[in-house]
């Protein structure tokens, strides 16, 4: 029987004040919570998504990352192999990578002929294995959703996969099944879309020049890949389409092409010396990201590498404002809920020294100290904050199982595809932990206003009040 | 000094400033009171008895003079010693009994002993002790709210003698009581004062305990006017 019992006990003395004060602190723990665990989830799919798509690292040719761009003659890597070779036998790097793979970006224009239709496009040479592995990365469980089976393959050089943009443009929409392609309006004459540069003639004896023209009649719809070559002379690659994919971005579905890394080297270098424009590392934890950079950054240099490491943050700055967005959006929430506390809690406390001033007067005289007081009836506002907070806490892990266990799926913010909708709160148990924590000790602390004011009154005056 | 002054006030005045007004609460008393005693300090309404209580009670000080409780000067304790030296030191029986609410009849006279930090055993039985000793034993778990006006009075005044205190001090506790009942709690007194030797200040304008005082003080406007000492009972 000290101060906990006295100040549990006085929470029930008032209870319809102290419901009220503690649904405060429920709601604000609840919102906290359900908003952090949507935030979190968003986090983490959006970083799942980028590390899927991008890998944790690349490296890139000094320079390529702001000047580069479009260049991959000018900023290729030729010892790639070597390269590749050396960081996968690391013993530093080695038990922390998981994918290691090259890419070769290239600016092209992809020329559709049968149907006189061209545009510039963006193309990307891949390793189709490495790329499908990447795609398989889930260090958070957060799923594959409708994860769909890659349409490339390290042993069909000629395929490709194009954004449903380049399918709709480039008038494939029907060989390729494309759903709710629009028909083009009637008055479009010259079929060649943002095509200012190219020449308008016919390329269909350049792509017959290619020697590696697989002989027999291969029944998907084509393409022809144009781009200059390292010497600066137009090349033309004749690319088979796989299938036409949403890339859950309208400028990418525009310009998008994934290609062979063998076919797109064979476009850029012909028979020269065949580069990547990046080393993609794929890293089993994003923890070991920073340090993987770093080591890399000293190796190069130490090395005298002419390579630049950079990270999936750097590669998709949407990541930064999106997560920035969210992350702006719960402090603002998570300040509101936590003045919305402050004030209940004041409130409250204050209305309850009101009410006990003979009562504290007693006490003093009776020979407890003004700190006694205090302690008294901070406790009181820690047991109301520990109490709604648990409550509240508990309500909104409940509620986010009964959420994640509905089995929805969503789209997140710069997702392709769907994924499951599953909050992230045990699973990242900082936030519910710090949501406890931070909302008892916000009541605690709200009620030392009050608590103090109780301390500091003249013994005679507390028990003269009536 | 006598050594056997439990109390002692020497040229006390005390002025209380409602805002820049000065308001007298009492002016150069001079008094003691002798160790076991069961003292009245008696006046009409407004004359400073619980001025002065409050000044012997240590829970107020004065603006000029001593007061010297069992041999300290309270106006050199600091606020924390002071408290410290009220909880060993100064019982307290209030007028309108000052229960909390919150404690069961048992935890508010075993109240005093927590401030003390009385060992467990001890607690427990001095604080049995007292509950039977003011005939409320089987009253223990019982809230305030739940008893009568002369049984909360009766648990108040087993909480201030529980510590075994150097003083007890009453103000008009049978003021909120029906003149039986607070006829019965000065009997109450009475009797545990001369079986525990307490020492015992009372203030008052009932006749009924006037007339139980060994000393009696009669205050007017914040003065004294008169004092009987000896034993009148
Ligand atoms: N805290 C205070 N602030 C201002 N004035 C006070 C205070 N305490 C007492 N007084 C004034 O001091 C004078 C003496 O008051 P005190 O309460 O000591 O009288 P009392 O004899 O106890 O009266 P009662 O029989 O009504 O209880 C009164 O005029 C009172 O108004
Ligand atoms: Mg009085």
């Amino acid at each position: 029987m000290t101060t906990i019992t006295i100040a549990y006990r006085n929470i029930f003395r008032n209870r319809r004040r102290s419901i009220m004060t503690m649904l405060a602190i429920i709601v604000s723990a609840m919102a906290v919570v359900l908003f952090g665990g949507y935030v979190a989830m968003i986090m983490l799919q959006l970083e799942t998504e980028f590390v899927r798509r991008s890998g944790h690292l690349q490296i890139f040719r000094a320079g390529y990352f702001d000047f580069g761009a479009g260049q991959p003659e000018a900023f290729g890597i030729g010892g790639y192999a070597a390269l590749i070779d050396r960081l996968r036998a690391d013993l530093v790097l080695a038990p922390k990578l998981r994918v290691v793979t090259s890419t070769l970006a290239v600016t092209g224009i992809a020329g559709n002929f049968a149907e006189d239709a061209s545009k510039t496009v963006f193309a990307q040479g891949q390793v189709p294995s490495e790329r499908e592995r990447m795609r398989h990365w889930d260090d958070y469980g957060v799923g594959s959703g409708r994860h769909r089976t890659s349409a490339l393959s390290d042993d069909d050089v000629e395929g490709g996969v194009i954004g449903i943009g380049v399918a709709r443009m480039l008038f494939l929409c029907d060989d390729l099944g494309v759903n709710d392609c629009p028909a083009p309006p009637a008055d479009l004459t010259t079929r060649v879309v943002t095509a200012q540069d190219v020449p308008d003639e016919d390329f269909s004896d350049l792509t017959a020049l290619d020697a590696v023209e697989p002989a027999h009649t291969d029944p998907r719809p084509k393409l022809d890949l144009l781009a200059a070559t390292a010497g600066g002379a137009p090349n033309v690659v004749s690319l088979a389409i796989n299938r036409a994919e949403s890339q859950g971005n309208k400028v990418i579905d525009d310009n998008f092409i994934a290609m062979h890394l063998t076919l797109a080297q064979r476009l850029v270098f012909g028979r020269g010396t065949p580069k990547v424009t990046a080393v993609v590392l794929q890293l089993v934890h994003t923890a070991d990201m920073a340090a993987a950079r770093a080591y890399l950054t000293r190796l190069f240099v130490a090395e005298g590498l002419p390579l630049e490491v950079r990270d999936f943050k750097d590669l998709n700055p949407r990541y930064g404002q999106i997560t920035g967005l969210f992350r702006a959006i719960f402090t603002f929430i998570a300040l509101i809920m936590g003045v919305i506390v402050v004030f209940t809690v004041v409130n409250t406390m204050t209305m309850s020294v009101m009410e006990r001033i003979t009562e504290i007067g007693t006490l003093r005289a009776l020979g407890l100290r003004r700190g006694g007081v205090r302690r008294l009836f901070v406790a009181e506002g820690l047991m109301l904050g520990m109490i709604g907070a648990s409550l509240g806490v508990g309500l909104a892990l409940a509620a986010a199982a009964a959420i994640n266990g509905a089995g929805l799926t969503w789209l997140p913010p710069g997702n392709a595809d769907p994924v499951d909708f599953k909050l992230v709160t045990v699973e990242a148990p900082q936030l519910v932990l710090s949501a406890w924590v931070l909302l008892m000790a916000l009541a605690a602390l709200s009620s030392l206003l009050p608590a103090n004011k109780a301390a500091r009154m003249p013994v005679v005056d507390a028990l003269r009040h009536v | 000094m006598d050594e056997d002054d439990v109390v002692r006030l020497s040229g006390v005045t005390k002025t209380y400033w409602l805002g820049k007004v000065p308001v007298t609460g009492v002016t150069e008393v001079s008094l003691t009171v002798r160790r076991g005693s069961f003292s009245v300090i008696a006046g009409p309404s407004g004359s400073g008895k619980t001025t002065l209580l409050n000044l012997i009670g240590c829970i107020d000080r004065p603006s000029r003079g001593t007061v010297t409780v069992c041999g300290k000067d309270i106006a050199r304790l600091a606020d924390d010693h002071l408290a410290d030296f009220r909880a060993r030191t100064i019982g307290y029986v209030f007028q309108t009994f000052n229960l909390i609410p919150v404690l069961s009849a048992y935890e508010n006279v075993e109240y005093p002993l927590l401030l003390t930090r009385t060992p467990v055993g001890e607690r427990q039985r001095r604080t049995q002790a007292m509950l039977e000793a003011v005939g409320l034993a089987d009253k223990h778990g019982q809230r305030p709210n739940e008893l009568s006006g002369g049984q909360r009075q009766r648990i108040a005044i087993a909480r201030a003698l529980v510590k075994d205190p150097g003083v007890v001090l009453a103000d008009e506790p049978t003021a909120n009581l029906d003149s039986r009942t607070g006829h019965d709690i000065i009997t109450l007194m009475r009797a545990m004062q001369q079986r525990l030797g307490t020492t015992f200040i009372f203030s008052s304008h009932d006749p009924d305990v006037m007339a139980q005082a060994e000393d009696l003080f009669l205050v007017r406007d914040g003065a004294l006017v008169d004092r009987q000492v000896g034993d009148r009972a």
